[in-house]
């Protein structure tokens, strides 16, 4: 046991600099999912050893406004509490109030929708009169050579983004849309979706960096994806 | 805000297991958190994010990336306050595990997408992103003269480096070193060793 444990023990370390890789790596994860006590106390006891090496870098303060935008972003977050009710049968009067409710909310939401379609339309015309805008053609690349798109932009980071012939994204995945400046990272700015057509857009306004934008790419994600483009580029500005 | 004392962590950098709570200790503002409590969230961010953003800069070394980073791990630690287990490890572990995570898939994604463009569109770019490296490396030691890592010898510091803040694995640290994967793999642990002889020592 003890000598398994030293070969394992020794893999738990690299596991927890993060540098183990390829088979080494999958056998760890499997041993460690088979519920090794003695390898998960040992990597929980390395991982404070290497806490050791980031209280070694000179501490730099974030600014202010980082907090505020945390702050504010959470307090946008709603939990939603899960009902376990059982579903009642309306009654017949519910049903008559249910059918009108649902016709004024069938006018409202298309009002809304209108409203946004045209607020959508208004701010294209915008970015198209703005003399600054620039039009960037869109490759397509990967899974889909042959999908197109068009990038409308200006220096203010207001955008619209046009896609063509680009399928719709598979069940569970989405298109992510990321700009990426001179040596900084991808920066995730939306999802686009596309009818079945292939067609579709996005009206983006993304945050301007200290950087000018180099490329713009969208990538095939698992929903949800926005730290950092994990999948196949789908559409670039660079033809590859 | 009151004076924070850190008795969780004291407890756990001498081997104990967590017996006693402060009134403000990280593990109880991560509960506080999970139900909710955007004081204590507040309080948590207080105490964690000069640490939090001095890694990001490490690793990412743009502040605007680092910012981001900030960000995101902050909004998961509220979102996933309630997965925290205590007995896993201590907060500032969980936090800086979700922050190297994160920052790895940023750095990895990075290096991807550099080779691509790089690689396919222009010869003099892919010279200039390697400089940009080269000269990253140079000063990337924005140590202090007292730090752990000072205490290793070269070899050691260099792997756990190339490994802990710059997100490479072992077979991209072997290529970049130009050593065999076992030489790689024996100075890593006999860094963490001797960090692990670092930490028992302070600690006694």
């Amino acid at each position: 046991m003890a000598t398994a444990h030293g070969y394992w023990q020794e893999q738990s370390e690299i596991f927890a600099l993060g540098a183990l890789d390829g088979q080494e790596l999958e056998a760890f994860e499997r041993h460690l999912a088979s519920g090794c006590e003695i390898c998960a106390v040992y990597l929980r006891d390395t991982r404070e050893t290497l806490n050791l090496l980031h209280h070694s870098l000179r501490p730099v303060t974030p600014a202010p406004g980082v907090k505020d935008r945390i702050l504010r972003q959470i307090a946008d977050d709603k939990v939603l509490p899960i009902s376990t009710a059982r579903p009642k049968q309306p009654r017949r009067w519910q049903r008559i109030t249910g059918t009108i409710a649902a016709g004024i909310i069938g006018v409202v939401l298309g009002g809304t929708y209108y409203n946004y379609r045209y607020s959508v339309y208004s701010s294209v015309v915008n970015l198209l009169r703005d003399p600054s805008t620039r039009d960037l053609p869109l490759y397509g690349t990967g899974p889909t050579p042959s999908a197109k798109g068009r990038f409308l932009w200006n220096e203010s980071g207001e955008g619209h983004i046009f896609a063509t012939d680009l399928p719709p994204a598979p069940e569970g995945k989405m298109y992510a849309v990321w700009t990426i400046a001179q040596s900084s990272a991808p920066r995730y700015v939306g999802r686009i979706n596309t009818d079945p057509n292939g067609q579709g857009g996005l009206h983006i306004n993304f945050p301007r960096s200290e950087k000018p934008v180099e490329v713009f790419a969208v990538t095939l994600e698992p929903h949800g994806t926005t730290a950092a483009p994990t999948g196949p580029m789908v559409l670039v500005s660079k033809p590859s | 805000m009151p004076p924070f004392i850190d008795v969780d962590v004291v407890l756990r950098s001498e081997g104990h297991t967590l017996g006693v709570e402060t009134l403000n200790s990280p593990a109880k503002l991560i509960r506080q958190a999970a139900g909710q409590d955007r004081e204590a969230f507040s309080q948590l961010y207080d105490r964690f994010s000069t640490l939090v953003y001095s890694f990001a800069m490490r690793m990412l070394r743009v502040p605007q990336d680092a910012e981001d980073l900030l960000q995101e791990v902050f909004v998961q630690v509220w979102h996933q306050a309630g997965r925290y287990d205590e007995e896993r490890g201590s907060p500032e572990a969980w936090i800086m595990n979700i922050t190297r995570s994160r920052a790895i898939d940023k750095l990895r994604s990075k290096r991807r997408m550099e080779k691509s463009f790089v690689l396919t569109d222009d010869p003099a770019r892919a010279e200039s992103t390697e400089n940009v490296e080269s000269s990253a490396a140079e000063s990337e030691t924005r140590l202090t003269m007292n730090s752990a890592l000072a205490n290793l010898p070269e070899g050691q510091r260099r792997v756990l480096e190339l490994a802990y803040f710059d997100g490479l694995s072992q077979t991209e640290i072997a290529g970049r070193l130009k050593e065999p994967l076992g030489t790689v793999k024996t100075r890593m642990r006999s860094g963490i060793h001797r960090l692990r002889d670092l930490l028992r020592t302070k600690a006694t």
